[in-house]
C-alpha cells in the first residue's frame, strides 16, 4: 500500500484532515487539482475567517496559510495541479489514477478522504432566460476575476442571491468602485448571516430587495439590462410584475451544491437533502473507508466547521466492522450531519450539524435514544442561513433501535 | 435602538439604550458585543480588506487587510491609498505594505502567502 | 396558378388582403398582419409548384431588429481582389470554401461574427439524419441521404468524432405501427440502408427505460451524430490550410453591380472585388440575395431551442429516442417542422432534448424563455418520464433559415450570374452540406470557366485536417506519453470535462485565430459541463491573455466588445 489515506482537495477540509491524519502517524497524499493549496480561501480575501478556530478575524488566505504552513511542518505528500481521472475500489483498498503535469499516476490507498469542495448553481440552473452576452457571473466566478486577476466584472451590477458570498461580492465590487444597483432574493427573508447584511450593504446603502428574482437577461455583446420580478410564496416569478434595470454584470449568488462527482463514481449514497453523502459520526460514508468532509459533505456557512469535519474524517479510522443506525429527522428540520451512528465505534463525543427548515422562534431540539431524551437544547432564533452545531453524548446507544433528533416549538 | 454585532458570526441582535451618556446593551453574549455597541455609536471602526497591485508574476494583485479596526470614516482614503501600492517582490503573509495607518497605529499588511505556484 | 383563389381564402381565414404579384421565379406578397404565424401561414399557402414565395407581408407594430454587425470598421479588405468570396461562416460556407481549395483559386470566407458557426450551424443538436422523414424527392432528400453516406470518410479526412449510432422512433400504439410499415417501404425505395421495425421486446431490451410505454420502434441505424460547430470549424481550419483566407468579424453591407454581375462586395473592413460570389448567409440569404438585385425567395426565421442534461441524470435513456406521431398527429407525420427532436445522445456524448420550432420575426433572436423551455422539455420528456427540471444543466436556441417551399435552394442566379445562392439550409443542413458543398465548388468551377477563367486543380490540396489532441479519450499509457512530450496536457483546467491546459493551447493556435472564451469552449469544450465555467472562465481569460501576450481585459467572450471585464481594478 503507498498511503494510508489518500485526501482528494487541499482547500480548508482536506487541509485540515491531512494534518490529523499525519499527527495520527498515517501516510498521507494530498491531491489537489489546483496549482496551489488552500482551495476557495485563495480567493476569499473578506475577514472573518478563523474566529471559532483562532479567535481572529482572520482572511480566507491567511486562514489556510495558518494550515498550509503546519502542513510543511508534516511528512504528508501533497501532488498540486492534479486531477483524479479514476477511482476504484477493491478487497484491498482504493486504486486511484490521477493526472498531473509529470503524467498518469497511480497510487493505493486504504483510507480516501473526498474534501472535493462545492460548486455553485449556474445561471442556467436556476432558468434565467435571455441572451448569451458576456457580463454574467457566478459569484465565484466574479471574486475570482476581481481577486486573483485584478479586473472588474462590470461597472454598474446588479447581485442575485443574498447568501454570505452575494453579499461580500456586493461589498468587494463596492470598494472597487463599481455601482451595486441592489442585491435581489427571491426568498422572504435573507439567506446571508445577517451580520454580514449589516457590514456589507448597510454600510455601504446598497439596497436589498427581496422576494424578487432576475428572470431575464439582455444584451448584445455585454449585458446591458436584467428583467426583475416578484415572485410569489413558492419563489415562482408573477407575471405582470416585469421590470427592467440597467446593469452590465449580474452576480449569480444562488447557491452552492457539493462536488461529488468522484463520490458518484465509487457509489457513495448520497442525501438528497444536503447533496452530500450520508454519513456516520466519523464522516464516514455507506462505503467503507470512503470519507466525506467540508462542503462536500454539506454546504457549511464557517469555515471553522470545514476543517473540523476533516479533522473528524482523518479520525474514523475503523478498527472493525461497522453497526450502523439511521438517525432519523423529524420535525422543522432541513438536514441533519451525520445522519447515521456507527454503533460499534465511540460515540460519546459526536458533533452533530443542522439546519432549521424555515425561520422560526422559540424552538426545542431534542435528541432521542428508543423514546428516551439523551439531549434538550432551546433556540430563540433559527434561521437556514445559519448552521447550528451540537455535541451529543449518544455512548448509549450502542444497542438502541431507533435515534431521533427532532424540532419543534417549545 | 436595535443592533446586530458584527464582531463574530454569532450577529448577536443588540438592544442599545442611551441615557445620560450611558450607554446600555443587552442581548450580546459576550463582551465583545458591549463593546462593538459602545464603538457604534461613539466611533464606528471597521477591518477592511481590498488588494494591491504587485508586479510578481502569477500575482496580478495580492491580498491586504488592516491589521485593526479604523475609523469607517477613513475609508475612503484608505482605498485612495491602496491604488498608489504596488508590490515588487514575493512577500510572506503579514508584510507591511503601509504602516501606522492615518496615525491610527493600525498597519495594512497583506493576507496572501506569494509563494510560486506549481506551474 | 391559381393565386386569386388563395388570396380570397387568405382573407376569409386570416382576415389579411394580401396584394400579390408574380414573375417567372416566384410570387411576391404584400399586406399587413398583426401576426406572425399567421404571416408565415400566409407564406406557405402560396407555395406551388416551381415557385419560390416572396413575403413582404408587413407585421403590424413591429420594427424590425436591425442586423447586428461587427464593432469594427478598418481597411483591412479594401481593394483586395478574389476569384470567389464566400458569404457567411456557417456549416454550409465553411464547407463550400474547403471544397474550392482543390482548386487553385483565391478563395475568401466573410463570418461576421469573431468565429464560424455562430448561427445555426453551432446550436443544434448534431443529428446527422437518415432522411426517414422526407417524403418526396427535393435537394434535402438528394443531398440528406448522400451527405449521410459520405459522413464517416469526411469526418475521419477531417479529424471531427462521428458516432453512427442510429435511432429509435418509439410507438405506444400498435396503430401508429402500422402506419410506419410506410415509412420503411419509403425509407427504403429512398435508398435510406437498414430502416426497419422493432418489436416491443427488442425496443424494451435496447432501450429499458421505454419498456412501459413502447409497443415498438422504428429504428433507423444510419443516423449518426456529429459537433456540429466542431464540423464547421474542420471545414474551416482545413480551408485556411490549403490557402483559403477567413475574414472573421466581416459584414457584407451591400453589393456593387456592373453589367449585370456582382463587382464589388462593401464590407465594414473595405470593399473587394470577386469573379464569384457564394450565398451562404443563413437567415441573411435573401437579404444578401436582394443585395445583388435578386431576391427571388424569403427566408422566414425559425427558432428551436434544445435542453442539454445532466448526463449523471437518472433514466435518461442511453440511445438516441424520440415519441414517434400520436394518433391525433399522425396525418401530420413528416411535414417539415413536425419532425425530429427527442433524446438525443450527441457525439460528445451529452444528451439534449429538444429542440421545438417557432416562428419569430426577427432573425438573430437566439434568446431563450421560459415557454419553449416548458415547452421541449413537456414534449420530449416523455420518452424518459423520470427526467426532472432540475438534471438540465444549460440550453440554447439557434434559428433556422427555411425557405416557405421548406427546400434547400442551391444553384447559381437565372439573373446574376456569378451570383450562387446556397440558401434555405436547415435541416438537414448539417447531414447534407459535405455532399452539396461538392456541388457548390462545381456550379462556382463551371461558371469561372464560362467566363472564360481558368481553373486548374490545386496540387498542393490537403484533404486531412489533424485531430486535435482529446486527452481524456486516451488510455492511460498513451496520456502518460502525451504528458511526458507536453505537461500541459497533464494539468487540467476544466474539472467538468477533463479539458487540459495543453488542449485549450491548441485550441487558441487555431488557423482561424479565434481567441475567446467561447470559442475555446466550442473547440475543446472546457466550460460545457456543470459548472459551466464557473470555475474555468477567470483561468481560461487568464490563460489567454498569456498566450497572445495581452491583457485579460482585452479577452473577449465571443464578438468584439464582449470582453470578460470592464478594466483592470484599483483603475475604475
Amino acid at each position: 500500500m503507498d498511503f494510508d489515506v489518500v485526501v482528494v482537495g487541499g482547500g480548508p477540509a482536506g487541509l485540515a484532515a491531512a494534518i490529523k491524519a499525519d499527527e495520527r502517524g498515517e501516510r498521507v497524499l494530498v491531491i489537489e487539482r489546483e496549482a496551489r493549496l488552500g482551495g476557495i480561501l485563495k480567493q476569499c480575501i473578506h475577514d472573518g475567517f478563523g474566529v471559532v478556530r483562532f479567535g481572529e478575524k482572520l482572511s480566507g488566505p491567511e486562514y489556510a496559510d495558518r494550515f498550509i504552513s503546519q502542513l510543511k511542518q508534516t511528512k504528508v505528500q501533497t501532488s498540486l495541479f492534479s486531477f483524479v481521472t479514476h477511482a476504484e475500489k477493491s478487497e484491498k483498498g482504493f486504486h486511484l489514477t490521477y493526472v498531473c503535469k509529470d503524467g498518469v499516476k497511480n497510487v493505493r490507498c486504504n483510507r480516501l478522504i473526498l474534501a472535493t469542495g462545492c460548486r455553485e448553481r449556474t445561471r442556467n440552473g436556476i432558468f434565467i432566460h435571455g441572451d448569451r452576452c458576456a457580463g454574467v457571473y457566478t459569484a465565484g466566478a466574479a471574486q475570482n476575476l476581481v481577486n486573483m486577476l485584478g479586473v472588474m466584472p462590470g461597472k454598474k451590477v446588479v447581485i442575485l442571491g443574498s447568501g454570505d458570498i452575494g453579499l461580500i461580492m456586493a461589498r468587494r465590487l463596492t470598494l472597487e468602485g463599481a455601482t451595486v444597483v441592489g442585491v435581489y432574493e427571491a426568498k422572504p427573508t435573507p439567506s446571508g448571516l445577517t451580520r454580514n447584511i449589516h457590514q456589507c450593504l448597510h454600510d455601504f446603502d446598497i439596497p436589498l430587495h427581496l422576494s424578487q428574482t432576475v428572470t431575464r437577461v439582455f444584451g448584445e455583446e455585454r449585458l446591458q439590462e436584467v428583467e426583475i420580478c416578484d415572485v410569489d410564496d413558492k419563489m415562482r416569478p408573477i407575471a405582470g410584475t416585469e421590470q427592467r434595470v440597467q446593469c452590465d454584470c449580474l452576480v449569480l449568488a444562488v447557491g452552492l451544491i457539493p462536488e461529488n462527482e468522484l463520490a458518484r463514481s465509487l457509489t457513495v449514497p448520497l442525501d438528497p437533502c444536503t447533496k452530500g453523502a450520508f454519513v456516520d459520526q466519523n464522516c464516514q460514508t455507506l462505503v467503507d473507508g470512503v470519507f466525506a468532509c467540508g462542503n462536500a459533505l454539506h454546504v457549511n456557512d464557517l469555515v471553522d466547521y470545514v476543517s473540523e469535519s476533516g479533522e473528524i474524517a482523518a479520525c474514523g479510522a475503523a478498527s472493525g466492522p461497522r453497526k450502523l443506525l439511521n438517525i432519523d429527522k423529524e420535525g422543522k428540520l432541513l438536514y441533519i450531519v451525520p445522519q447515521r451512528l456507527d454503533v460499534n465505534a465511540p460515540a460519546d463525543k459526536v458533533v452533530m450539524y443542522f439546519r432549521a427548515s424555515e425561520e422560526l422562534q422559540n424552538q426545542c431540539l431534542t435528541v432521542s435514544v428508543d423514546g428516551e431524551t439523551v439531549f434538550t437544547k432551546n433556540y430563540r432564533r433559527l434561521l437556514p442561513p445559519e448552521m447550528e452545531r451540537i455535541v451529543l453524548d449518544l455512548g448509549k446507544a450502542a444497542t438502541a433501535q431507533r435515534i431521533v433528533v427532532r424540532l419543534e416549538d417549545k | 435602538m436595535e443592533m446586530v454585532c458584527i464582531v463574530c458570526p454569532n450577529g448577536c441582535r443588540l438592544t442599545v439604550q442611551q441615557q445620560d451618556g450611558q450607554i446600555s446593551v443587552q442581548g450580546n453574549k459576550c463582551k465583545r458585543g458591549e463593546a462593538f455597541a459602545v464603538s457604534e455609536l461613539t466611533n464606528p471602526t471597521r477591518s477592511f480588506t481590498t488588494s494591491v497591485r504587485t508586479t510578481v508574476k502569477g500575482y496580478p494583485v495580492v491580498s491586504v487587510r488592516t491589521a485593526g479596526e479604523i475609523p469607517k470614516g477613513k475609508l475612503a482614503e484608505l482605498l485612495q491609498l491602496c491604488k498608489q501600492i504596488t508590490v515588487t517582490q514575493p512577500l510572506p503573509t503579514g508584510s507591511v505594505v503601509a504602516a501606522n495607518l492615518f496615525g491610527t497605529g493600525v498597519d495594512l499588511i497583506t493576507t496572501t502567502n506569494m509563494e510560486s505556484a506549481n506551474e | 396558378m391559381n393565386y386569386e383563389k388563395i388570396t380570397k381564402k387568405v382573407a376569409k381565414q386570416y382576415g389579411v388582403d394580401v396584394e400579390v404579384s408574380a414573375d417567372e421565379r416566384s410570387v411576391f406578397l404584400r399586406g399587413q398582419c398583426g401576426n406572425w404565424a399567421d404571416i408565415v401561414a400566409i407564406g406557405k399557402m402560396y407555395v406551388t409548384e416551381g415557385k419560390h414565395v416572396v413575403n413582404d407581408i408587413q407585421l403590424i407594430g413591429h420594427t424590425e431588429q436591425p442586423e447586428r454587425l461587427p464593432k469594427l470598421t478598418d481597411s483591412a479588405l479594401d481593394g483586395t481582389s478574389w476569384d470567389v468570396v464566400v458569404i457567411g461562416g456557417g456549416i454550409s460556407g465553411c464547407a463550400v470554401a474547403r471544397e474550392l481549395t482543390r482548386y487553385k483559386l483565391k478563395v475568401l470566407l466573410v463570418e461576421k461574427h469573431s468565429d464560424v458557426a455562430r448561427g445555426a450551424s453551432g446550436a443544434n443538436n448534431g443529428m446527422v439524419h437518415a432522411g426517414i422523414d422526407l417524403k418526396h424527392q427535393c435537394l434535402k432528400l438528394k443531398y440528406g441521404v448522400g451527405g449521410n453516406a459520405i459522413y464517416g470518410d469526411v469526418c475521419k479526412e477531417l479529424g471531427v468524432d462521428f458516432r453512427r449510432s442510429g435511432q429509435y422512433v418509439i410507438f405506444d400504439s400498435k396503430l401508429i405501427r402500422f402506419f410506419a410499415k410506410g415509412t420503411v417501404k419509403r425509407a427504403t425505395r429512398h435508398g435510406i440502408p437498414g430502416v426497419r421495425i422493432l418489436g416491443k421486446d427488442e425496443i424494451a431490451q435496447v432501450e429499458p427505460a421505454v419498456k412501459d410505454f413502447a409497443v415498438g420502434a422504428l429504428y433507423a441505424p444510419s443516423t449518426g451524430y456529429v459537433s456540429p460547430y466542431q464540423l464547421t470549424i474542420a471545414y474551416a481550419e482545413n480551408a485556411v490550410q490549403n490557402g483559403a483566407t477567413v475574414s472573421l468579424n466581416t459584414a457584407v453591407l451591400g453589393m456593387e453591380m456592373a453589367d449585370g454581375l456582382v463587382a464589388k462586395v462593401v464590407t465594414n473592413r473595405g470593399t473587394l472585388s470577386a469573379k464569384c460570389v457564394v450565398n451562404c448567409a443563413g437567415v441573411f440569404a435573401d437579404k444578401v440575395a436582394a443585395m445583388a438585385g435578386d431576391r427571388y425567395f424569403s427566408i422566414h426565421p425559425r427558432r428551436g431551442t434544445d435542453l442539454m442534461l445532466d448526463p449523471k441524470a437518472e433514466g435518461v435513456p442511453t440511445q438516441t429516442i424520440s415519441m414517434g406521431p400520436s394518433l391525433k398527429s399522425v396525418s401530420k407525420f413528416g411535414s417539415g417542422s413536425t419532425k425530429g427532436g427527442g433524446v438525443i445522445r450527441t457525439a460528445d456524448g451529452n444528451y439534449l432534448l429538444g429542440p421545438d420550432a417557432v416562428e419569430i420575426p426577427d432573425r438573430e433572436d437566439t434568446s431563450t424563455n421560459a415557454q419553449s423551455l416548458a415547452n421541449v422539455f413537456a414534449k420530449h420528456s416523455q420518452v424518459c418520464p423520470t427526467l426532472r427540471r432540475s438534471d438540465i444543466i444549460a440550453y440554447f436556441s439557434g434559428v433556422r433559415a427555411p425557405t416557405y417551399e421548406e427546400d434547400f435552394i442551391i444553384e447559381r442566379s437565372a439573373k446574376v450570374a456569378n451570383l450562387v445562392h446556397v440558401a434555405g439550409i436547415q435541416s438537414p443542413g448539417i447531414t447534407a452540406a459535405p455532399l452539396f458543398s461538392k456541388d457548390v465548388a462545381e456550379i462556382v468551377r463551371q461558371y469561372l470557366l464560362s467566363a472564360g477563367e481558368q481553373v486548374v486543380l490545386n496540387d498542393a490540396f490537403d484533404p486531412v485536417r489533424p485531430r486535435p489532441v482529446k486527452a481524456r479519450q486516451l488510455d492511460d499509457d498513451a496520456r502518460d506519453k502525451l504528458i511526458q512530450s507536453d505537461p500541459d496536457f497533464g494539468k487540467i483546467i476544466c474539472r467538468c470535462e477533463e479539458i487540459s491546459l495543453g488542449e485549450i493551447k491548441q485550441a487558441l493556435h487555431n488557423p482561424l485565430g479565434v481567441h475567446t472564451i467561447d470559442g475555446v469552449k466550442r473547440r475543446v469544450r472546457a466550460g460545457m459541463g456543470r459548472c459551466q465555467g464557473g470555475f474555468c472562465m477567470p483561468l481560461i481569460t487568464d490563460i489567454i491573455a498569456k498566450e497572445t501576450n495581452g491583457q485579460c481585459t482585452d479577452v473577449a467572450k465571443d464578438d468584439i466588445g464582449s470582453n470578460v471585464a470592464v478594466g483592470k481594478i484599483k483603475e475604475v
